[in-house]
């Protein structure tokens, strides 16, 4: 009687939640596609975001196995040469989050309850491994929190390859470590009997060479204001909704198409905890505040990937190798430990572009990237640059406050 | 054009003017910084070592007076052409140097896995080249005085595996064979044909395995205070990737680790660019004639110029 009622107290919720989920990307499509510089060029990926950005999606348009991941430092070349699909986890929908709250701590990672929250709804069909490196605490407990919120059995019932990071990423030994890593990776994703042949690879690298490459020709086109920030992040966050084939010519195609010059405002540079369709609160809120978005440094945006592998020896191990480095010593993501070369990298792409200010978004929960903005703060304002922290979480309660220190950023960034 | 393109350009052309100028009536001196074998039947030129131990140099010229100004003359010439072009002589002409990039290409059409150095061997390896320049300056003189067999007189060329390679590409074979004119010749032969055998198994598994022994390399960086060229680094702007090590064919750490010197030209870098040109960082990795900034490493241009694998 008790579970009875239990069930369809549950069937509600979810209901409920899943028509919230519905509203929310609909709101957001519909913004999208009302906006003075929409063009026919983005219609596939407003399509890829409308029709489901899950697993089971994407391996109906694919055709082939996802392998889930979280975060960025897997290397997808790997993934793709053996014949899988790699799918980067993600939601941005606080229905999702809300949903999936009660039984986590109080401050979990918004991203991570939204996928649990999605998870859980979805009564996921994709039996694809989850393949988690060790970055955040969040990740690390990340099957453990599945397991708390019902979605799985047991945590080691749930098919998880880690990958162990090392921290170190310019130590000699942490590299080494980390290519044996991505060695055992391989063995993984060959334990069924299939190979990873050396052509199969380099195909692979080729083929992210020439996403990386429209990805840099549109960060370009935004950073020469040709194109907002709400099309790119949309643009890039559904990278993994399809073949990256399909993506790069859909993106190749957009680049080149004549778009409608974007909003112009203060121009300024986006750092902090990732952003996911469809919570594109902060882009929206500052474009309202007038401020412009040329260039960011977030895992869900510019750094989708790390770039093209690039190498001096083609042989397999060389390729492996470089793969792995790519996306070790290449990556900027806040849980390493000698990561004080990020600020180059804001710096870098602030260079020439006209930046006068960096807003950092810090989602609630996410510790490593709190905890660095302080650094980050003194290391800009050092640099006679302006600085802003968001701290904020997936729900639009906090919007108008938002709003309000925005606008007097953009001020002050004028009155400069 | 891209850099990569450009550099192949320069490569090939200092092949052909090097190795089959004189045939064409290209004589281009005995001063030239890179190995442009005066043993290639027609060559276009010779390179500085060759002077430098024989007649020029240590040898006979400038220790018997007799062409004490024409050793200083050529030796003024070499130094000029160092400071003007620094180690582009290396990366972007030496016909040695090519030959190592075809055979380092080959090994790659046949994905066959590069041969790893540890950093620890390559720096006790890259003092063999000091060695050689000391070799170089004692036994000619020694030589010329009579204190050793007059075979010695060009004892790093009689050792050199240019000698034996690149005669090759004119049809010339002769120094591949052991020579029995006496003791020392025959000596100098069998080690020319050992070191040239070990030296083809290091350059098609190890990128430029020659260079690292290269004692022309070793003074052309003793001059590195008057070169204009020179490869610099903004550290300010490096993200820490490492491409820059990865795709260097002589495995050079430098560039990476460097945090705040933006002096990066090592004894071991042959200024070929490569990491520039890869580089993803904004303005991180150039080269640079005096003040003027002939490359910038970018995003754009690393995206670009990967277009095949
Ligand atoms: S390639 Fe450029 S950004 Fe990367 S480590 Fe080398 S200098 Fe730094
Ligand atoms: S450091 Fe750069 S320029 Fe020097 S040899 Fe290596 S890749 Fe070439």
């Amino acid at each position: 009687m008790t579970s009875g009622v239990t069930n369809a107290r549950n069937e509600r919720i979810f209901k409920k939640t899943s028509d919230q989920i519905s509203s929310e990307t609909a709101r957001v499509l519909e913004t999208l596609r009302s906006r003075a510089d929409y063009t026919r060029e983005f219609d596939y990926f407003l399509e890829l975001a409308e029709s489901g950005m899950t697993p089971e999606a994407a391996e109906t348009r694919t055709g082939l196995t996802t392998i889930k991941l979280l975060c960025v430092q897997a290397p997808l070349e790997l993934i793709h040469a053996a014949g899988f699909h790699p799918f980067k986890v993600f939601c941005g929908s606080n229905a999702a989050c809300n949903l999936a709250s009660r039984g986590l701590p109080a401050l979990a990672c918004p991203m991570l309850r939204s996928v649990i929250g999605a998870a859980k709804l979805a009564q996921s069909s994709s039996e694809s491994p989850w393949v988690l490196p060790t970055t955040c605490d969040w990740v690390v407990k990340f099957p453990e929190m599945l397991a708390i919120s019902d979605v799985a059995g047991e945590p080691d019932s749930i098919r998880v390859h880690w990958l162990e990071l090392p921290h170190l990423k310019d130590r000699d030994d942490g590299q080494r470590r980390w290519i044996e890593e991505i060695y055992n990776f391989k063995k993984f994703l060959t334990s069924d009997g299939r190979r990873i042949k050396r052509a199969a690879l380099a195909e692979s690298v080729a083929i992210y060479r020439r996403a990386w490459q429209a990805l840099v020709r549109l960060s370009d086109l935004r950073r020469e204001g040709r194109l907002s920030s709400i099309w790119f992040m949309l643009m890039t966050g559904v990278f993994f909704c399809d073949s990256p084939q399909n993506w790069t010519t859909a993106a190749e195609r957009a680049a080149n198409s004549q778009m409608t010059p974007a909003l112009r405002g203060a121009k300024v540079f986006l750092a902090g905890s990732p952003i996911f369709f469809p919570n594109f609160k902060i882009p929206f809120l500052l474009e309202e505040a007038g401020l412009e978005v040329v260039s960011d440094d977030l895992c869900s945006s510019e750094r989708i990937f790390p770039g093209s592998v690039a190498c001096g020896d083609e042989s397999e191990f060389g390729l492996m190798s470089a793969m792995s480095q790519s996306y070790h010593q290449g990556c900027v993501c806040p849980t390493f430990i000698d990561n004080d070369r990020r600020i180059n990298n804001i710096l870098g792409r602030m260079k020439g572009a006209g930046f006068k200010g960096v807003v950092f978004h810090v989602l609630k929960g996410c510790h490593p990237y709190d905890l660095e903005s302080f650094g980050i703060e003194t290391k800009l304002k050092d640099r006679g640059l302006k600085f802003i922290r968001l701290e904020t979480d997936y729900s639009g309660e906090d919007s108008r406050n938002l709003n309000t220190r925005l606008e007097a950023f953009r001020q002050t960034i004028r009155e400069d | 054009m891209k850099v990569r393109n450009i550099r192949s350009v320069t490569q090939h052309l200092g092949f052909l003017i090097l190795m089959y100028g004189g045939r064409f009536g290209v004589r281009l001196g005995s001063a030239l910084p890179c190995f442009a074998c005066p043993f290639v039947p027609g060559c276009g030129g010779y390179c500085y070592l060759m002077g430098l131990q024989g007649y020029i140099g240590f040898g006979m010229g400038a220790l018997t007076g007799v062409g004490l100004m024409t050793a200083l003359s050529w030796f003024a010439l070499f130094v000029f052409l160092v400071a003007m072009l620094g180690k582009l002589w290396c990366g972007w002409i030496c016909p040695f140097g090519l030959v190592q990039d075809w055979l380092s290409a080959l090994r790659g059409k046949l994905g066959v896995r590069e041969r790893q150095i540890t950093q620890r061997m390559k720096r006790r390896m890259a003092m063999v080249k000091y060695g050689l320049l000391a070799y170089i300056a004692i036994l000619p003189p020694l030589a010329t005085l009579g204190f050793l067999h007059e075979d010695f007189y060009l004892p790093f060329c009689d050792i050199c595996p240019g000698k034996s390679l690149l005669p090759l590409f004119a049809g010339e074979t002769r120094y591949l064979a052991l020579n029995f004119d006496n003791g020392v010749s025959l000596g100098f032969s069998i080690a020319l044909l050992v070191i040239t055998g070990i030296m083809l198994v290091g350059m098609f598994f190890k990128d430029r395995f020659f260079c690292i022994f290269c004692p022309l390399l070793a003074l052309i960086h003793i001059l590195k205070p008057l070169t204009a060229l020179r490869l610099f680094k903004l550290p300010e702007a490096c993200t820490g990737c490492g491409t820059c090590r990865r795709v260097c064919p002589m495995d050079i750490e430098d560039v990476y680790r460097q945090r705040t010197s933006p002096d990066v030209q090592t004894d071991e870098c042959l200024d070929c660019a490569k990491c520039a040109e890869s580089c993803p960082a904004d303005g991180a990795i150039g080269l640079k004639f005096l003040k003027f900034k002939l490359f910038l490493s970018s995003r754009s241009y690393a995206a670009d110029s990967r277009k095949k694998s």
